[in-house]
């Protein structure tokens, strides 16, 4: 599987990266995008089987990304990776179609939990 | 009608103890020792601004060698191969995650910025006043994290 994974911040892109390694999700090809515009053009470039997103980006928020996808028919299967986790933020990420909403600080366990039915 | 409280220094202990078992004490060795406060002599400072429905920021403040113990913990790496862009970005998500995590606690029409970090100095934030810090040392090193509201908008008495 192709996974992107997109967060404005390098260092949590390579916690994303150890965390799902940590959490049993080995042997994919990771590919990476630093801000929510990098996100929605790398879907469309990369064509990954999973987006790993975080929601607080530069450019385009994870939602806006989600929503443009969406929008433009693209249903590839989406989660957001994010420290804000109000009740109306998870609504509107389960309403845009999101499949996971894993709140940092996460644990391997919490990885595993949200992304099995994904990656098996 | 409004279901928010006003984060206190011990909504604060909790998420750092959920950073520090996550990221940066993850084996329960190293922990934040809360309760000594005394001033970095080089501090380096990350925050995020709260907008909307509640205005105010959050803080995170700590000496320039525990910064780089920070970032070395989030990367599983020396700290003495840690660059300065990585201390930068680990300061910046630190205070986001706090920030995001504090953010449930207030206003839902509350917005919250990219972190912004200041090395060589402590952040200030005029028209704020502080409404709860948590203060103590991680490996003797000076650690803060603090919260700072709108003056106007305070409903408390200042910590």
């Amino acid at each position: 599987m192709r996974i992107l994974i997109a967060d404005d911040s390098r260092v949590m892109r390579q916690i994303v990266i150890r965390t799902l390694r940590q959490a049993g999700f080995e042997g994919h090809e990771l590919v990476e995008a630093a801000d929510g515009r990098q996100a929605h053009d790398a879907v469309q470039s990369e064509k990954p089987d999973l987006v790993v997103c975080d929601w607080n980006m530069p450019e385009m928020t994870g939602i806006q990304v989600l929503g443009a996808l969406r929008a433009a028919g693209n249903h590839v299967p989406f989660g957001f990776v994010t420290s804000e986790c109000t009740a109306e933020m998870q609504n509107a990420a389960e309403a845009a179609g999101a499949l996971f909403f894993i709140i940092k600080p996460f644990t391997p366990e919490r990885f595993k939990e949200a992304l099995s039915t994904v990656l098996g | 009608m409004s279901d928010h409280v006003t984060p206190t220094a011990d909504n604060l202990r909790q998420i750092a103890e959920q950073v520090w078992a996550a990221y940066l004490d993850p084996e329960g060795v190293r922990p934040l020792l809360v309760g000594e406060s005394r001033q970095a002599a080089s501090a380096v400072s990350a925050s995020v601004s709260l907008t909307g429905a509640w205005y105010g920021h959050v803080v995170v403040t700590c000496s320039s060698v525990a910064a780089r113990h920070a970032a070395a913990a989030f990367l599983a790496m020396a700290a003495d191969e840690v660059s300065d862009e990585d201390l930068t970005d680990v300061m910046g998500e630190l205070a986001n995650i706090v920030g995001g995590n504090v953010k449930s606690m207030l206003p839902a029409a509350t917005a919250i910025s990219l972190p912004h970090v200041v090395a060589g100095a402590g952040n200030r934030f005029p028209t704020t006043r502080q409404i709860c810090e948590l203060f103590g040392t991680w490996l003797d090193e000076p650690f803060s994290i603090s919260m700072w509201q709108g003056r106007e908008l305070a409903e408390v008495p200042a910590a």
